[in-house]
């Protein structure tokens, strides 16, 4: 068990001789300056990826849709056309910035950057593995409900900064909508949490198991419900299609920025998708088992037993494995999420109030009840132990 | 090391946003400036130790209130030549100098003397070291609220019914 | 004082920093290389092609200042059942989970109550049912019968 990075990285020898050695250099402690350092090229190391994500599922999503409406996609820049990310990118920064005549340009230039801090800050709390984990807060996913809203605030001010009647639609319309399926997200992330006993995604992982059967979406017949209902309004939360109303592009044009041109406009496009990751991750973490690896090979105790290989190596390979289960799941779910706005229609803006208020928002909160009187009822037991223990009492003669 | 660098960002970001607040002529850019400030008293409650209290600010003032207030600045219109309406400049013998020095000095005279209060009482506790290291406090607040202020937990959801019903009847079209 | 545990935000805070100097980096790496040759007609607010009628800042409905109304009202119920919920599981193992659940499902019921009444009055609906009584109906069919 280590919560975060810091502490993974320091239980290895070599760290903490290394640490023992600067401090007799510089005669100081500077434990700190070194925990910083791990954090800062942590921190550097995911934001790469995930910005190296987000372009690519830009290119997976035209990639996908052509699969499905039987084209070619993109198909010049690099094999398979997969570097035209990197193309995207560079016409992005050489496009002119253009800003509208009346906009409000102090919040014009703040929006983008406030959409790009609140996705980033919500990485720091994404279990990649049980050891890179950046900073395994106690509050972990009430953290990311707060901070995640600020993508919210953003589409607003996207919105109503460019003074364009397009954009002004579409901010209002993605601000609440956010906030409104954020009610149904939060409900069912409480179910998570009365299940694991704790707020932190180290809690959420950990009680689950490696196994289908142990995860919390199979936990019972409440959980499996909010999963979906996670999943909606996951969808509606990034904006995405059958939820893209924002940035509807057959009635408004291209919604909140349709006025924001080269790079802003980028980060705004990275910024969504780098949250589609993360809530995915989020919904990986709290039902789909995060990043347990089946018969506990992710601890790596069984391939320094076995295999006799030493600690450090056996620890390594499992923390691998972790990352890989973690990242599959993930990116299979962000396959879905992208699926489904190719085989959807959109929906109106009154449907999806009534979606929210009056289908998502009753149903978790029934599945929050459900789940509260399941655990009251059968003592935190998931429905698999219950059917074992009926086999069991069964096989035994006559049960009690 | 890394409290007092928390520290400082937070406080600037208080400050910092809050005189925007004040200073700014714009609705709207006060109402983003204010997101500032409560991101800086999330942060101060952080460096506080008190992380459930610094979560719940974001999740509700940063995220809800925020986005209440940008919303409630829509009904108005939120357009730039309507705001400050009602400003400091707009109310007499506002604004000028002498004004301004006049309520820093009765500002200073009474920080001070508060302070001076406030650190005698400070003194009176040595002990600071002895404080249980920094552990969850979710779960403090949680066996709290269901073991000695379980009515103030269940009045709230009634106090919460209020303002959900309230919120409703506000914006009924009146029908004739 | 326990400054170590503090460590735990040091990631948010650097990713934070980090998502603020991409963005400053970024838009002025493209502000040196990209053209700039700003004019009337490109400045302007994209009607699709129209000249822009007036400003965007209007006065808008009341439902989304409604909406978030209730969201507030939802997200402080979410802030006060998370610490509940995260000790439920404690006092389901040592048996002691008839209370908590018992005041927990109170307070639910509560607000479901609360759902229930918006739902009835049609607060709920996007779209509102702007209806005139049955007198103005009948006020207004006389009128067209009179013209």
């Amino acid at each position: 068990m280590s919560p975060t990075l810091y502490d993974y990285v320091n239980q290895f020898e070599a760290h903490q001789k290394a640490v023992a050695m600067l401090n007799e250099f510089f005669g100081t402690d500077v434990t700190g300056y070194v925990t910083f350092l791990v954090f800062l090229v942590g921190a550097l190391i995911v934001v790469g990826v995930m910005a190296t994500i987000g372009g690519l599922g830009t290119y997976a999503e035209r990639k996908i849709s052509a699969d499905i409406q039987m084209r070619q996609g993109p198909n010049r820049v690099g094999p398979f056309g997969i570097l035209q990310f990197l193309a995207d990118g560079v016409k992005m920064i050489l496009k002119e910035d253009i800003y509208p005549a009346q906009a409000d340009r102090l919040l014009f230039n703040l929006a983008p950057m406030l959409a790009i801090v609140g996705v980033l800050a919500t990485l720091a709390v994404v279990p990649f593995s049980s050891g890179l984990t950046l900073a395994n807060l106690n509050v972990g996913v009430f953290f990311l409900v707060g901070i995640s809203s600020l993508v919210g605030v953003a589409v607003f001010l996207g919105g109503y900064s460019a003074n364009s009647k397009w954009s002004m639609l579409g901010g209002m319309r993605g601000a609440s909508q956010i906030i409104s399926y954020e009610v149904p997200i939060t409900i069912t992330t409480l179910t998570i949490v009365l299940l694991s006993g704790g707020l932190s995604f180290g809690a959420f992982v950990e009680t689950q198991g490696g196994l289908p059967h142990q995860w919390y979406i199979f936990h019972n017949p409440f959980t499996f419900i909010g999963f979906f209902v996670f999943f909606i309004g996951m969808l509606a939360e990034t904006n995405r299609a059958p939820f893209d109303l924002p940035e509807a592009e057959s009635e408004l044009v291209s919604g909140y920025h349709t006025e924001y041109t080269g790079m802003r406009f980028g980060l705004f496009a990275l910024a969504e998708y780098i949250e589609i990751f993360v809530l995915c991750g989020v919904a990986v973490a709290a039902f789909l088992g995060g990043y347990k690896v089946p018969f506990d090979l992710g601890s790596g105790v069984i391939f320094v037993e076995k295999l006799g290989l030493p600690a450090i190596i056996g620890k390594n390979i499992g923390q691998v494995l972790q990352l890989g289960s973690f990242v599959t799941k993930t990116l299979a779910l962000y396959y879905v999420v992208i699926w489904v706005r190719w085989t959807y229609p959109r929906i109106r803006v009154d449907q999806v109030m009534t979606i929210c208020w009056k289908y998502l928002t009753p149903l978790a909160l029934f599945n929050l009840v459900g789940v509260t009187v399941w655990m009251y009822l059968t003592h935190n037991q998931s429905i698999w132990e219950l059917f074992s223990h009926l086999f069991a009492a069964a096989g035994s003669g006559g049960g009690h | 090391m890394f409290q007092d660098i928390l520290f400082i960002c937070s406080a600037i970001l208080v400050i910092a946003g809050t005189l925007g607040v004040v200073f700014s002529k714009n609705l709207m850019r006060a109402c983003t400036l204010l997101l500032g400030t409560l991101f800086g008293v999330a942060g101060l409650y952080a460096v506080l130790g008190a992380d459930f209290l610094a979560a719940s600010q974001l999740v509700i003032y940063a995220g809800g209130v925020i986005i209440l207030m940008l919303f409630a600045v829509m009904l108005t219109g939120g357009s730039a030549d309507k705001a400050n309406k009602f400003g400091i400049e707009k109310i007499m013998g506002m604004g000028s100098v002498k004004t301004y020095v006049i309520a820093g000095l009765t500002v200073l005279v009474f920080s001070l003397t508060i302070m001076k209060l406030l650190a005698s009482f400070l003194k009176g506790y040595q002990k600071l070291d002895e404080l249980p290291a920094f552990t969850s406090t979710v779960d403090k607040i949680g066996t709290m609220l269901v073991t000695d202020h379980v009515l103030a937990f269940e009045i709230s959801s009634i106090l919460l019914l209020g303002a959900l019903v309230g919120a409703a009847v506000i914006a009924r079209p009146r029908r004739g | 004082m326990a400054s170590y545990t503090l460590d735990v935000y040091m990631p948010v805070v650097i990713l934070m920093a980090i998502g603020v100097l991409l963005v400053l980096v970024s838009v002025f790496l493209a502000q040196i290389i990209r053209p700039f040759k700003p004019s009337a007609l490109k400045e302007q607010a994209y009607e699709c092609g129209e000249d822009p009628v007036g400003t965007a800042w209007a006065n808008f409905n009341v439902r989304f200042y409604v909406v978030s109304l209730i969201f507030i009202v939802f997200d402080v119920e979410g802030a006060l059942m998370f610490p509940v919920a995260s000790i439920f599981r404690r006092f389901v193992e040592i048996g002691e989970g008839g209370v908590l659940l018992g005041s927990l499902l109170i307070f639910i019921a509560v607000l479901v109550f609360g759902i229930v009444y918006c739902w009835s009055k049609g607060d709920l609906d996007w779209v509102r049912s702007f209806q005139l009584s049955q007198e103005q109906i009948n006020e207004l069919k006389g009128v067209e019968d009179k013209a």
